[in-house]
């Protein structure tokens, strides 16, 4: 892509934002930020989880309103006090967490949110007038909980487009995208920048989608602008330091940001831009099924069925085991089963069909707690939702799912759970004022280091990780991967659920890949490029 | 004969499904914003008793009835304003507007004496002179309110972009908000026409149906109302079905022993409830409930 055409004077440029601030209590999430975007120019955003990128984008369009700061269109100054306001002023979002209402049809969804009388067939019409446009075709009457998330992503980009926003917003687009519909999503990027004279916001941590498809790239590091340059003066080395604010290896901690853990960080993308529309790459690897693990499996899952509520096949014959000592992956797009399997291993449900089996010995899954019996520790995707309790303290928290050990026939052993609790903070390294603290008072990386201190002090045989980084920032990072690698190495079965490449690449010693609840195929880390995976993921099983 | 007291049972059915009818339109709509309004019972009763005062008050009927639903507005206007303003648990809030109202209304009917007072009936011309089913066209006027309300109700909901609003504020406020709805504007505005509906299905019931008004006289008719709207899973053919249901049910009781059946009375006074308890557990896992029904929704809060 050609990097020339960003100007540095001429016209006012399609959006100037100056001195944004936004503080929440005492957290400082924008510090007097500026940025500016011309017309035809697509402008990366980079920064890590909580550097600012999402609230600043939010003063955007009008969802939080700044302490401090102006916002420029066409050089004149607008207030953004609404959504609505931003999108008559010419802002468009396409949001990281789809704004689609599921149970409304495609129509009903992108005529959600203007003024005016709603008329169906006219936005019928205009729906498939811009999905012509773009390349996005979608059935507008279709109703969009039945949409993949390719689709919802169209979706998406139809609702924003069919507004004609002079600036479009994407956050975070390709995170549950395939490779294939990724290098879609880009084909439309660059219609709507090079013909159509918009300006793009490309919001993403994934240093390698930056580097090669923006012209102008900014980084923000905790609240603050840390860096901006032009797209072609850069590379993906020097933002990944300006990123984190300090060097970083390429290796393992590189991996958490993204970057490619292949010496050249543009192959991993080169199929994506150089492949048009809905193309794969054209070599088919066949994964050789290495399914004879030397010693017996920890971890046996087998045919294991489970179909949503709504009668949707969650998973689908799942098969796949982990040996002692070793790190499987389980890779794929995010809502393809991993999710579903997360909960089952957790013991929050059972399954139709299958059986899971640990130490070679079959799990009742309709009891709840047999798994955690049987030796399985789970670190929950969603640790909020199924890992602690926010308002109990941290000791409550490092003991919950070991009560009986620290309790009498009525009472429990305070004394008893302090001095576990103190010895766990002290081995797992938990900044936390007291062991008393509420866990709501703890980073993020300190709660999941809690679950992390938890579920291992269970002396677990088997260790399911689901997206154990996300939301993490770069040194809770490093020492999550140091601990997973720790406890693989004194024996533990690790299973890792991540939809994080890199993560993937840099832990596993096999990958098995995950595409509509079935496993697609299993490849030892040495085989495995991110074509082949890329394919697997895709749902081509070779 | 026993044709005759067909037509009889299934006018009188018809009769006392009306008020929840009137009710169910204002409850649906509520619901499929988000809101399972508990408090449609109060807002009925303080209707009946509105409609009675007003029409005793003004010696007509008709004003009553209208002032039933201006009531019964009065009601939703506190309850959205504390459950989607200042997010107040929307049960309790139900709960102290039920348990007010019923007092409230007990209390006040010993202050004054109210006249007698009913609407009058209309008969449609050649319908009502069909043999048998004849009396069903035998009604008080304002039953024939339905024929305009239903419609309305289903249009406001499934044709206007109030309505889409609507639809998607109760099944993702955060997305809807993010789309530039105002989520709580739009289930006040909900929880107001739920209030103008069940208003009017009390004042009928009071000034319509029995021409006066006593103690807890809708006899939890508006948790029936409920009832009806999981029974048609939140689609307003089905909620009306379900009145009818419910209103049969209620008109068996009452014709069964001039009918020459016996049995419990008492078991024939819950008849109704017992049904709607079978109808919940029968469609406790639909999948068609709105997805933030009774989630209450902030701004910033993930």
């Amino acid at each position: 892509m050609s990097h020339d055409r960003a100007r540095t004077d001429g016209p006012a440029p399609a959006l100037e934002l100056r001195g944004i601030s936004k503080r929440y209590g005492p957290v400082v999430a924008c510090d007097a930020v500026d940025l500016t975007v011309q017309r035809g120019e697509v402008h990366g955003l980079l920064g890590e989880n909580g550097a600012g990128k999402s609230t600043l984008m939010k003063v955007l369009l009008g969802l939080v309103h700044a302490d401090a700061g102006e916002i420029l269109r066409d050089g004149a100054r607008v207030e953004v006090h609404t959504p609505l306001q931003a999108a008559e002023l010419g802002l468009g979002m396409v949001h990281q967490h789809f704004s689609l209402i599921e149970p409304l049809t495609v129509w009903e969804n992108v005529a959600l949110g203007e003024p005016g009388r709603v008329d169906r067939n006219t936005i019928c019409a205009d729906v498939e007038a811009v999905g012509a446009r773009y390349g996005l075709a979608v059935d507008p009457t279709a109703t969009v909980e039945r949409l993949s998330a390719g689709e919802r992503q169209r979706v998406e980009l139809i609702k924003a487009l069919r507004r004609d926003p002079k600036v479009l917003v994407l956050d975070e687009p390709t995170s549950v995208l395939t490779i294939a519909e990724s290098a879609a999503l880009f084909e439309v990027l660059r219609t709507a920048v090079a013909a159509e004279g918009r300006g793009v916001i490309l919001i993403s941590h994934k240093l390698a989608e930056i580097t090669a498809a923006t012209d102008v790239v900014s980084v923000l590091r905790r609240g603050r602008l840390a860096f901006h340059c032009r797209t072609a003066d850069t590379s993906a080395p020097e933002l990944a330091r300006q990123m984190v604010g300090r060097d970083v290896s390429l290796r393992a901690e590189g991996a958490a940001l993204g970057l490619v853990v292949t010496d050249d960080p543009a192959k991993h993308l080169t199929p994506v831009l150089a492949g048009g529309l809905g193309a794969v790459p054209a070599e088919p690897p066949a994964p050789e099924a290495s399914a004879d693990v030397p010693g017996t499996a920890a971890l046996a899952l087998h045919g294991l069925c489970v179909a949503g509520p709504d009668g949707r096949t969650l998973l689908d014959h799942l098969d796949l085991e982990v040996a002692t000592g070793e790190i499987v992956a389980l890779y794929g797009v995010e809502g393809n089963g991993q999710a579903t399997l997360g909960d089952l291993l957790s013991g929050l449900m059972a399954p139709d069909a299958g059986e899971v089996r640990v130490d070679g010995r079959p799990v009742s899954l309709d009891r709840p707690g047999a798994l955690h019996h049987a030796g399985v520790g789970v670190i929950p995707e969603d640790r909020h939702r199924s890992g602690v309790v926010l308002d109990m303290s941290v000791a409550d928290n490092l003991v919950m799912t070991d009560l009986r050990r620290f309790s009498g026939r009525l009472l429990m052993r305070r004394a008893q759970i302090r001095a576990q609790a103190e010895e766990l903070v002290e081995r797992f390294a938990i900044r936390t004022p007291s062991v008393d603290a509420p866990l709501r008072t703890l980073s993020g990386g300190n709660q999941q280091r809690v679950v992390l201190a938890r579920e291992l002090s269970a002396n677990p045989v088997v260790l399911v990780a689901a997206q154990p980084t996300h939301g993490l920032d770069v040194g809770a990072i490093e020492d999550m991967y140091a601990r997973l690698r720790e406890a693989a190495a004194s024996g533990v079965a690790v299973l890792l659920i991540s939809t994080e490449l890199e993560e993937v690449m840099a832990l596993a010693s096999r990958i098995a890949v995950i595409s509509s609840g079935r496993i697609t195929g299993v490849l030892d880390v040495a085989d495995a490029s991110p074509q082949r995976l890329g394919m697997l993921v895709g749902g081509e099983a070779a | 004969m026993w044709l005759d007291d067909g037509g009889t049972v299934l006018a009188s059915a018809l009769r006392l499904t009306a008020p929840l009818a009137f009710a169910a339109c204002g409850e649906y709509l509520a619901e499929r914003a988000g809101t399972l309004n508990i408090s449609v019972e109060g807002m009925m009763l303080s209707g009946a008793f509105g409609a009675v005062a007003v029409g005793s008050a003004t010696g007509s009927p008709t004003v009553g009835l209208f002032a039933g639903a201006l009531v019964g507005l009065l009601v939703a206007l506190v309850h959205a304003n504390l459950s989607h303003r200042i997010q107040i648990n929307t049960f309790v809030v139900g709960l102290v507007i039920n348990t007010l109202v019923l007092g409230l209304t007990s209390f006040l009917l010993q202050t004054a004496e109210f006249s007698r007072s009913q609407v009058s009936q209309v008969r449609i011309p050649v319908l009502a002179d069909i043999p048998m089913i004849g009396v069903v066209f035998e009604q008080r006027w304002p039953f024939y309110l339905l024929l305009l309300v239903v419609p309305l109700t289903w249009f406001l909901v499934n044709r206007t972009r109030w309505g889409l609003e609507l639809r998607a504020v109760g099944e993702n406020p955060q997305a809807a908000d993010v789309s530039g709805i105002k989520v709580n504007l739009r289930r006040r505005q909900a929880v107001l026409w739920c209030g103008l509906m069940s208003g009017l299905g009390g004042a009928y019931l009071s000034v319509g149906l029995v021409g006066s008004f006593n103690t807890n006289m809708t006899a939890g008719r508006g948790f029936i109302v409920i009832a009806a709207v999981i029974f048609g899973a939140w689609r307003l053919k089905g909620t009306l079905l379900g009145c009818f249901l419910f209103g049969a049910a209620d008109a068996l009781r009452l014709a069964l022993p001039s009918l020459g059946v016996e049995l419990n009375p008492q078991l024939l006074v819950a008849a109704p409830y017992l049904l709607a308890l079978a109808v919940m557990v029968l469609m406790a896992k639909s999948q068609r409930e709105p997805r933030a029904l009774s989630k209450p929704f902030e701004r910033g809060l993930v």
